[in-house]
């Protein structure tokens, strides 16, 4: 069992040392005032997703508020938890729900609605990617910057998720078994859906270039 | 899932794993085996170098937390009425100030449904208090009308209103006044120079000089 996180399983880890947020969590338990803290922690995080998922800054500020009062109205509800579920293909998938992981779960369905409910509005590329400076005023920066603004255009043409992967590897900088948890796949699958989508954003600027 | 598309996945995972570790060198490539697909290695290279960070507004920001800070408190409130939401009664001046979205005014009676799905909230749960937090809010503000009504003039508000007309009238004047231009003032000093000769001549004659 190649997982770090089944492995500590067997090795019998402690529970205790799983979330790093469990004192807030508490916290915020004992007095939902204390939430606060939480959502300064993750408040970046979610909207950063948001913004990435749906490319419009009010649109991630409706989700991200959504995200936030589902978090706090539920609380009570989250348990903190380390297991493992088969999935129907046979492979062991770990089941972990940290805060983190448990507040993307909620960020994943809002901004899911929220995609299904603007489906027909006409989708703006990522163009505040565009508009960034580059960084010292150097040409070699700049190209590289106008490059990756294109990398992430392409990004935005990938399919839902292919392209969820990407956001959550790249921009909220997560594990593999931490996008498993929150999508709900294997890591397996996560490797090879981020491997995938990694290959078409490079077919998809050759074939814009040419 | 073909196995050499997982052993490619997995080498394309780990090469992201140096590429984030890498991430505080502020390095946007690191180097790879010659067995990693080029294809991977220029596409994550040019994701990282294209990376934006978004950041919510100031405003935004603490425009949530305020909400988020009442909503909690409703639910501690709430937390001895089994996460019933107790609202203000009289909902008369939100009717008045929106006439045409009094729907949009949750009843007072109602308790909020909160029955999470999976440990999550429902949707239409969170947005019900939501409402009922904005409207309660705006509920338990007393309407102009219903408001006492008090002097107009008290202490420091009256004489700033008082120094604020004399301004007002001051300015009303000079604009119906116009001061005169140099040319104007020229003429009116050379007639009051010629009107003082003439008196000095009068008081010569009648006290005996000759000029």
């Amino acid at each position: 069992m190649g997982n770090p996180v089944l492995r500590h399983l067997e090795e019998g880890a402690r529970l205790a040392r799983l979330d790093r947020d469990r004192g807030l969590v508490e916290a915020a338990r004992r007095d939902p005032a204390q939430f606060d803290a939480l959502y300064r922690k993750y408040l970046t995080q979610v909207y950063s997703f948001a913004y990435y998922e749906l490319r419009d800054p009010h649109a991630a500020e409706d989700a991200t508020e959504r995200v936030f009062m589902q978090a706090l109205v539920g609380l009570p509800r989250f348990e903190e938890r380390l297991d493992a579920f088969t999935l129907p293909e046979g492979e062991l998938a770990p089941d972990i729900s940290t805060f983190r992981v448990w507040l993307f779960r909620i960020a994943r369905n809002v901004i899911a609605n929220e995609r299904r409910r603007s489906s027909r509005r006409p989708v703006a590329p990522l163009e505040a990617a565009g508009e960034l400076t580059a960084p010292d005023d150097v040409l070699e920066s700049a190209l590289a910057h106008e490059a990756g603004s294109a990398a992430w255009q392409a990004v935005a043409r990938l399919p839902e998720d292919r392209r969820r992967v990407v956001v959550l590897r790249f921009v909220e900088e997560m594990s593999t078994a931490e996008i498993s948890a929150i999508l709900g796949r294997s890591e397996g699958a996560v490797r090879v859906l981020l491997h995938r989508a990694l290959r078409s954003v490079e077919a998809d600027l050759r074939r814009r270039m040419s | 899932m073909l196995e050499s598309e997982a052993r490619d996945a997995r080498r394309t995972a780990r090469h992201l794993e140096r590429l984030m570790d890498a991430a505080d060198g502020r390095a946007t490539d690191v180097p790879v085996g010659i067995d990693l697909d080029p294809s991977v290695r220029l596409a994550a290279r040019q994701l990282r170098a294209g990376l934006l960070r978004v950041h919510p507004s100031f405003r935004f920001e603490e425009n949530l937390a305020g909400r988020l800070a009442t909503v909690a408190a409703r639910l501690q409130d709430g937390a001895a009425l089994d996460l019933e939401v107790d609202l203000p009664a009289t909902p008369a001046p939100i009717v008045t100030l929106w006439p045409d979205h009094s729907d949009l005014v949750p009843s007072a009676s109602a308790p909020v449904a909160m029955e999470p799905e999976d440990g999550q909230p429902t949707r239409a749960a969170a947005s019900a208090l939501l409402r009922q937090t904005i409207f309660g809010r705006l509920l338990k503000k007393p309407s102009l009308a219903s408001r006492p009504s008090r002097p107009l003039i008290v202490g420091g508000v009256g004489v700033a209103s008082a120094a604020i007309s004399l301004g007002a009238i001051y300015f009303a004047w000079r604009l119906s006044h116009p001061s005169p231009g140099p040319m104007v003032r020229a003429v009116r000093a050379a007639h009051a120079n010629r009107d003082h000769g003439r008196r000095s001549n009068v008081l010569g004659e009648i006290l005996g000089v000759v000029s």
